[in-house]
């Protein structure tokens, strides 16, 4: 039996196999959503415990599709071993992933995830983001410092990532520990790709004090236990602004971290994973996440965000982790900040 | 008696002809249960720590995992656990047995009152409480210290709940309601002839306490004291909340970095980690064994009795100023604090134009709460009625019987005990995803339920054994005489009378369940979410005062379980 450019385009989709560019479009991508509907279920897991946005989006994307959407939270660690024991133990029971660039690196390194397919929205992808035939970029957590504005006059503000080390902070910053994985983590290897180890050992000599409960952390900062809270993600500000806080991104910018969509390796559902991911990455669904406090990772959306965070977002992206120096990272600021 | 007199005639030779065939396979059946429960997860974390990579990807059995714990870091890490445990656990003995004394066996006013306030720390989400207190207690804005300074006039600190002293505090809060909720019982459930006999033979009231009523509480103290010593050792919010933060570390902390808190997580540390705390823990339990061994706490025999009440005089309000206290500090301060914030739009912020309702709707308009709440509601009814079924039944074999393999049912029924939670969640997670597909449990209720149920074992079989151990054998021989079975005479003799301990038990594995987060996270699938997992998103998600709706839920919960408990207890005790 001849194979048609019809058939081919559909077993592509459904074996997750890169299609052409050509088949992204018009009638091509109609199969691609028809076969979606056809599944009907999408099972996504994902490391955002408790995020309202997401599940807008998630809500969206039923309403639209009529595909059926079951969600799996956990923290990174945990949604990957889950994934990890699941593939080995051959239950092939998520579609997509979705986690921290970091934890999407080395589940990509372990194999345990496969090629998603050709996506027609990820041609919209702005730089620095880009996608590649496993990854797609899908919003961005920035850093930037948050102060109490009760304690913290005008004039002292911090303008630059290196006003922190001025002595008159020395014990009253608050921060999230650069000796773990997360926000503390990525500001930690920003700083010291930009300003070097020098910055490190000032900053440690300013005697920050360490925290891992991000959100009781901002409220300490909010009542006036510290005057400074560092890493401060910008997708909390919104639940925060009627507090006395501020959040500031200096003049050099803000770290950042991506997470990342990926189809997990046999996916029971790979086109409407695909579907999925194309629907994440539309203007109307970057918007949620953008008003929300995340940078988008597509083009001419920055611009319809609330005036509030516009110029917060706006700022220049000013580095992120390294998943292959990670550990070493994290290592180096156990030396440092003992 | 009239309980074994009322059985059925004719049962004797069926118990024996089901004793002769069923109880090797009753035995049979009982290990390979817990053998599955228990064992099998262990045997998975045992993988782990002796092979270089987790399970289900290729790799080396080596030593590495339990050679890195030999730093001069671990070894510190290791006695400031144990440090905290200990000092903890004896001051909340202590504390507990005073408390439960006060209660069970004095004339202290308000005291079926008191006895449901005590205990409700126990059941408050230990994150609640430890935001409330870093509210309350920190060094620079703490509400203590900002009241001490305006009534004192000076700028000094009273008191700061990150150190030592707060990490023990906060965990006191816990363990202190938990040895109660032990010893309670036992006290009211003891014949006050034994005193009776000590003071008639010339031995004074403190004499009398010490030699009698605390000497035949030994089973019960010492379980108490080694089951809260364990979970000291494996507590975790204590120290990552007020420890971390000034470079206290402990067990968990350790092992909680090596799991997540790296790029590439490292199991095998984490896991001979947890088997090293295991090997400590064992020690533990040989030498309450051997304390215990060959000695005598029957205190329930089949004469009647009605529980002694010591007329206190004055000294009651002494002992009622005792309980408020201990009331007011545990209860009233960190309860007001969750109650104001569930309130208020902001955790901590207590403005009037922030006054709201907006966390209950949002809690009442959620519906994932309330699948939630459904999941754990079944769960923890099922849940914990299976394990004290289990628990009981493991209890009657390892301290009532003479049976071969007894020794080993104790051993496999204490094994969860022993492994810090957060990686005996690692253990089910790796088990039950490597069963064949045809056993449908991963993904299932059934792996939350069995997960529950090997958890909370070792309190059903403690509780259990230790009110045995109070129960004379000649009423169940007696039993026996009249012709009752194996399981009537369990049922009808040591179950009814070991009742309401039984009720502690159940309310302890319940409530355990509601607030099991380790294994809840790895285990559930969509559709089989719990409460705990639920709370975990809340917080996460920035919602600390829609989880602070739910600890109050959870508190109106326990309020209504204990009243009820109490009030079947005070008519048994009536009948007795």
């Amino acid at each position: 039996m001849a194979i048609t450019r019809r058939t081919f385009v559909t077993l592509a989709a459904a074996f997750g196999v890169p299609a052409s560019a050509g088949a992204q479009d018009g009638a091509d991508w109609q199969q691609v959503v028809d076969a979606a509907k056809k599944e009907g279920k999408l099972v996504i897991y994902t490391a955002t415990l408790g995020s309202p946005y997401h599940k807008t989006v998630v809500k969206a994307f039923e309403d639209k599709y009529g595909i059926r959407v079951d969600m799996l939270e956990a923290r990174a660690s945990e949604v990957r071993e889950r994934v990890r024991i699941e593939q080995a133990a051959g239950r092939f029971v998520g579609d997509i992933h979705h986690n921290g660039s970091t934890t999407t690196w080395l589940m990509m390194r372990d194999g345990n995830l496969q090629p998603h397919g050709a996506i027609p929205n990820a041609r919209n992808i702005v730089p620095p983001f880009e996608a590649d035939d496993i990854r797609i970029p899908a919003e961005v957590i920035s850093y930037s410092v948050m102060i109490n504005r009760n304690l913290v006059k005008s004039a002292d503000e911090p303008k630059s990532w290196k006003d922190l080390l001025d002595p008159r902070w020395a014990g009253k910053i608050l921060s999230d520990d650069y000796r773990a994985l997360g926000g503390g983590a990525v500001f930690f290897v920003v700083m010291y790709n930009t300003f070097g180890k020098e910055f490190h050992e000032k900053l440690a000599a300013q005697k920050p004090v360490f925290a891992r409960d991000i959100a009781n952390s901002e409220r300490r900062v909010a009542r006036g236990e510290f005057p400074i809270y560092i890493p401060f993600s910008l997708q909390d500000y919104n639940q925060l602004k009627s507090l006395p806080i501020k959040p500031i991104v200096p003049a050099e910018g803000r770290p950042y971290v991506r997470f990342d969509l990926t189809t997990l390796k046999n996916a029971p559902h790979p086109n409407a994973a695909r579907v999925f991911m194309n629907f994440y990455l539309e203007p109307a669904q970057q918007l949620v996440f953008a008003n929300a406090g995340y940078n988008p990772v597509v083009k001419d959306v920055v611009e319809k965000v609330d005036p509030e965070l516009r110029p917060l977002l706006a700022t220049k992206a000013m580095g992120t982790t390294v998943p292959e120096r990670q550990d070493d990272m994290l290592e180096l600021a156990k030396q440092i900040y003992k | 008696m009239a309980v074994a007199a009322s059985l059925p005639q004719g049962s004797a030779e069926t118990f024996g002809g089901w004793a002769r065939l069923g109880r090797p396979a009753g035995l049979l059946v009982l290990v390979l249960a817990l053998a599955f429960l228990t064992l099998y997860p262990m045997v998975m974390l045992l993988y782990g720590s002796l092979h270089s990579t987790p399970p289900g990807i290729p790799g080396e059995f080596n030593l590495a995992g339990y050679l890195g714990l030999a730093t001069s870091e671990n070894l510190l890490v290791l006695a400031n656990t144990f440090g905290l445990s200990l000092v903890k656990t004896t001051l909340s003995l202590a504390l507990a047995v005073l408390l439960a004394w006060i209660v069970a066996r004095t004339d202290t006013p308000g005291r079926g009152v008191l006895e449901v306030l005590i205990t409700l720390p126990f059941f408050i989400p230990p994150i609640l409480t430890a935001t409330a207190w870093a509210m309350l207690g920190n060094a620079q804005v703490g509400t203590l210290n900002l009241a001490w300074r305006w009534l004192s006039g000076t700028d000094s600190t009273l008191v700061d709940v990150f150190s030592y002293g707060g990490v023990v505090w906060h965990m006191m809060q816990y363990s202190t309601p938990f040895i109660f909720l032990f010893v309670v019982d036992a006290f009211r459930a003891m014949d006050p002839a034994l005193e009776d006999s000590s003071r008639m033979s010339g031995a004074g009231q403190w004499q009398t306490f010490w030699r009698i009523t605390f000497g035949l509480m030994l089973p019960v103290t010492s379980a108490a004291f080694i089951l809260s010593f364990i979970r000291g050792m494996e507590s975790f919010e204590s120290a990552v909340f007020f420890g971390t933060p000034v470079g206290i570390n402990v067990i968990t902390t350790a092992i909680y970095n090596s799991i997540t808190q790296r790029a590439q997580p490292d199991y095998q540390s984490a896991t001979a980690f947890g088997f090293a705390a295991m090997a400590l823990m064992f020690l533990l339990l040989v030498l309450q064994a051997k304390l215990l061994r060959g000695r005598s706490f029957t205190t329930v025999t089949g004469k009647g009795y009605a529980p002694n009440v010591v007329k206190l005089g004055w000294m009651r309000w002494l002992t009622f100023a005792i309980c408020v206290a201990f009331f007011l500090l545990t209860v009233a301060l960190p309860v007001g604090q969750l109650l104001l914030s569930s309130l208020f739009q902001f955790f901590g912020f207590y403005q009037l134009d922030m006054l709201t309702l907006d966390h209950y709707r949002n809690v009442w308009r959620n519906r994932d709460f309330w699948t939630a709440l459904g999941n754990t509601m079944l769960l923890g009814i099922a849940g914990a009625t299976a394990t004290m079924a289990l628990g009981g039944v493991v209890a009657y074999v390892t301290t009532r019987t003479r049976w071969p393999g007894r020794r080993l049912i104790g051993v496999l029924a204490w094994l969860p005990w022993m492994m810090p939670g957060m990686v005996l969640g690692i253990g089910f997670l790796w088990g039950f995803a490597s069963l064949p597909h045809e056993i449908p449990i991963y993904g299932t209720l059934w792996a939350l339920l069995l997960a529950y149920v090997a958890l909370g074992t070792p309190v059903a079989v403690r509780v259990a054994s230790a009110a045995y151990q109070q129960i004379a054998t000649d009423i169940e021989e007696c039993s026996r005489v009249h012709g009752a079975g194996f399981w009537q005479t369990l049922w009808r003799i040591l179950v009814a009378l070991a009742w309401p301990a039984f009720a502690v038990g159940w309310m302890l594995i319940f409530f355990g369940i509601l607030r099991e987060l380790s294994a809840s996270i790895l285990l559930y699938a969509p559709g089989t979410e719990v409460l705990s997992v639920m709370m975990l998103k809340m917080w996460t998600g920035g919602k600390p005062e829609e989880v602070s709706v739910i600890g109050l839920l959870m508190l109106a919960m326990v309020l209504l379980f204990r009243w009820a408990q109490l009030r079947f207890i005070q008519k048994r005790i009536r009948t007795l």
